[in-house]
C-alpha cells in the first residue's frame, strides 16, 4: 500500500519556480528519503501534502485519500516536524507537549514522557527560554508523541548536537520498526544515506529520479580514473552510462553506470600507464544530478 | 475547545488591562458630574461660546449637558473609541499572531480544519468582549446611579450602553478580515490604532455636516445616542449597516482563510 500518493503535482507563485508535475509514492513501512539543494522545492511539496499550501494542479494522497479534502482527518495520523520550530513563546515546554497532545483523541501521556525522557528535554523551562536545540527537541516530542503512521520531516536535523542526533535517528528507526511511514527530507547526502530505504532526489521543482540508495551506492556507479600516455579524442569516452567525463591534463575521469565490460574493453583499446576504479561516495553521484543542465 | 481555552489565556491578562481602563475612564469622567451639574449654567454658556461645528464634534449637546444620561452619552464617545480599539486589537491578532509569531505550522498541521480554527478563534474573542462589556456595564451602573442627582431610565442607559459591544463587534470582524487578507502584520496595534483614529475622524468630520447619509462612512456614527434618549430604540437602518459589516466581512474572511496558502518563515 502507498501511504503517500504524490501525482503531476504542481504549485507555482506568480513567476517564482515552485514545484512542477511532480510524481512519487512512498509504500508503507518504508523510510523515504526527499533530497534536493536548497530551493528545490522540497518545502513546497511537504507544504502541500500537507495541506499547508494548496496545489495549482495534480494531487497527492495520504492513507488513500486526498489530502486537500481530507486534511483534517489524515492529520491525526501525521507528525510533522518542520524546519524551523516556533512555538507559543510564553508558554512552558509542558503546556505547549498537553496543548499538542490535546488534538488527538488519544492519551498521549505515557508516549509523551518517554520522548521527553529520550530527549532529556526540561520541560518546566518557557520555551522562550530554550536554545535553538532544545526548541527542536520540543519539536521532535511534539511530533511524535501521538504515535503517527507517517512522520514528515523538513530538515530535521539543523541545531541538534550529534549525540541527540543519533538518538532522534535511533528513535526515527525504532518508531519504523513499529510500522510507521517516514519521509525525510534533507539536503545532507549523510543523513538519508544513513535512515532511508528510498530517495527521491529533486532538482529546479522536478523529481530527477527515484532510486533505492542501495541501487545508488553500490551496484551500478563506478568511479573511474585513467591516464593515459597520449591524449585521446574527447568523445572516445563519451558514451551511454558515462557521466562529469573531465580531462584533467592526462587524467581521464568518469563515473560509470552500466555493463562494465563496454568500458573496460573501450579503456582496453587505449595505451594507458595507470588506472583506478573505485565505489563513489553517494555525494558524487548526487553531485550531476544538482548541477545545472545547460 | 482546547484551541478556544488556549486562545483565552492568551487574551487574558490583555482583556483584564481593557475592562479596567475602561472602568477606570468611565469612573474619572462620571466622578467630575456632580459638580458640573451644580454650574451647569455657567458650562452651558461656555459651551455655547463654541462654534456648533465644533460643538457636533465632540459630540456636546447643549440641553442635555446637564443630565446624567446626556453627560453619559458625552463620555461614552470615548468609551467606544478605547473600546473599538480593544476589538480591533483582538480580530486583528487572531490570525496574524499566528504567521507573526510562526506557529502556524503547528496549529494547521494538527487535525482540525481552518474554519473550526476560526470559529474557536472567534469564540474566544467574543467571550473576551462580552466579559468586558458585562464588568464594565456592571460597574459603569454602579458609578452612575452614585453619582445621579435626577431620577434616569435605566432601559436608555443599557441601550447606550450596549451599543459599546455593537461597535466592538463591527471593528473586531474588520480586524479579523483584515488580519486575513494582509499575508504579514507586523504591529498589530498599528494597524488598529490607524483604522480605528481614521473612522473615529471621519466620524467627527460627517457629524459636523449634519448630512445624514455620510453617518454611513463610520461605525461610531451608527449609534447616534440621542436618538436613543430621545426615542428609547436603535435607529435601524444602522443596525442593519452594522450587521451587514460584521457578517460580511466574517464570511469573507472564512472564505478566504480556508483557501489561503500559509507561506513558510
Amino acid at each position: 500500500m502507498n501511504v503517500i500518493e504524490i501525482n503531476n503535482l504542481t504549485k507555482t507563485y506568480g513567476n517564482a519556480r515552485g514545484i512542477t508535475d511532480l510524481s512519487f509514492h512512498v509504500e508503507e513501512g518504508e523510510i523515504f528519503g526527499f533530497i534536493g539543494p536548497n530551493g528545490a522545492g522540497k518545502s513546497t511539496t511537504i507544504r502541500t501534502i500537507l495541506s499547508l499550501i494548496y496545489p495549482t494542479g495534480g494531487s497527492a494522497k495520504i492513507f488513500g485519500k486526498d489530502c486537500i479534502d481530507f486534511a483534517p482527518e489524515i492529520a491525526k495520523e501525521i507528525g510533522y516536524l518542520p524546519s524551523e520550530v516556533f512555538y507559543y513563546d510564553n508558554m512552558k515546554v509542558i503546556d505547549l507537549l498537553k496543548y499538542s497532545a490535546s488534538f488527538y483523541k488519544k492519551d498521549c501521556k505515557k508516549r509523551m514522557n518517554e520522548l521527553v525522557e529520550i530527549m532529556d528535554l526540561d520541560i518546566t523551562k518557557k520555551i522562550d527560554d530554550l536554545s535553538l536545540g532544545n526548541k527542536k527537541k520540543v519539536g521532535i516530542v511534539q511530533g511524535l508523541l501521538h504515535e503517527p503512521k507517517l512522520i514528515i520531516l523538513d530538515e530535521p536535523t539543523s541545531g541538534l548536537d550529534p549525540l541527540m542526533q543519533q538518538r532522534f535517528f535511533d528513535l526515527l528507526l525504532e518508531e519504523n520498526k513499529k510500522g510507521a511511514t517516514i519521509l525525510f527530507s534533507s539536503h545532507i547526502l549523510s543523513e538519508v544515506q544513513r535512515l532511508c530505504d528510498r530517495v527521491a532526489i529533486i532538482k529546479e521543482g522536478k523529481i530527477v529520479t527515484v532510486e533505492k540508495i542501495s541501487n545508488l551506492k553500490e551496484n551500478n556507479y563506478k568511479k573511474i580514473k585513467i591516464e593515459t600516455r597520449n591524449a585521446v579524442d574527447r568523445d572516445y569516452f563519451n558514451i551511454t552510462g558515462v557521466n562529469d567525463l573531465t580531462f584533467k591534463d592526462s587524467t581521464i575521469s568518469f563515473l560509470f553506470r552500466g555493463d562494465i565490460n563496454t568500458v573496460l574493453k573501450k579503456i582496453a583499446e587505449v595505451d594507458i600507464t595507470n588506472l583506478w576504479i573505485e565505489e563513489p561516495d553517494l555525494e558524487e553521484i548526487f553531485m550531476h544530478y544538482y548541477e545545472k543542465e545547460d | 475547545m482546547n484551541i478556544y481555552f488556549h486562545e483565552l489565556k492568551a487574551y487574558k491578562n490583555s482583556t483584564l488591562i481593557w475592562t479596567f481602563s475602561l472602568i477606570a475612564l468611565v469612573i474619572l469622567f462620571m466622578s467630575m458630574f456632580p459638580s458640573i451639574s451644580r454650574d451647569v449654567e455657567v458650562f452651558k454658556e461656555l459651551m455655547e461660546g463654541f462654534p456648533e461645528a465644533v460643538r457636533k464634534a465632540l459630540g456636546l449637546e447643549i440641553e442635555s449637558f446637564g443630565t446624567i444620561l446626556g453627560f453619559y452619552s458625552y463620555i461614552f464617545l470615548y468609551v467606544t473609541l478605547f473600546g473599538a480599539i480593544q476589538a480591533m486589537n483582538i480580530g486583528t491578532s487572531i490570525i496574524s499572531k499566528e504567521v507573526r509569531d510562526k506557529t502556524a505550522d503547528f496549529l494547521l498541521t494538527k487535525p482540525v480544519s481552518r474554519s473550526k480554527i476560526l470559529t474557536s478563534k472567534l469564540m474566544a474573542a467574543l467571550t473576551t468582549l462580552i466579559f468586558t462589556n458585562v464588568v464594565y456595564v456592571v460597574a459603569a451602573s454602579v458609578i452612575v446611579s452614585q453619582v445621579k442627582t435626577e431620577a434616569y431610565s435605566m432601559k436608555i442607559f443599557l441601550m447606550i450602553t450596549l451599543t459599546l459591544f455593537f461597535v466592538q463587534l463591527i471593528f473586531l470582524a474588520l480586524g479579523i478580515i483584515i488580519s486575513v487578507i494582509v499575508p504579514k502584520i507586523k504591529s498589530v496595534l498599528t494597524v488598529s490604532l490607524g483604522t480605528v483614529f481614521t473612522f473615529y475622524i471621519i466620524g467627527l468630520l460627517t457629524s459636523t455636516t449634519g448630512d445624514e447619509s455620510k453617518r454611513y462612512l463610520s461605525p461610531f456614527q451608527y449609534f447616534d445616542t440621542g436618538y436613543i434618549i430621545k426615542n428609547s430604540s436603535f435607529e435601524t437602518s444602522f443596525l442593519l449597516v452594522g450587521v451587514g459589516i460584521v457578517s460580511v466581512s466574517l464570511v469573507t474572511s472564512y472564505i478566504i482563510y480556508t483557501k489561503k496558502d500559509i507561506q513558510a518563515v
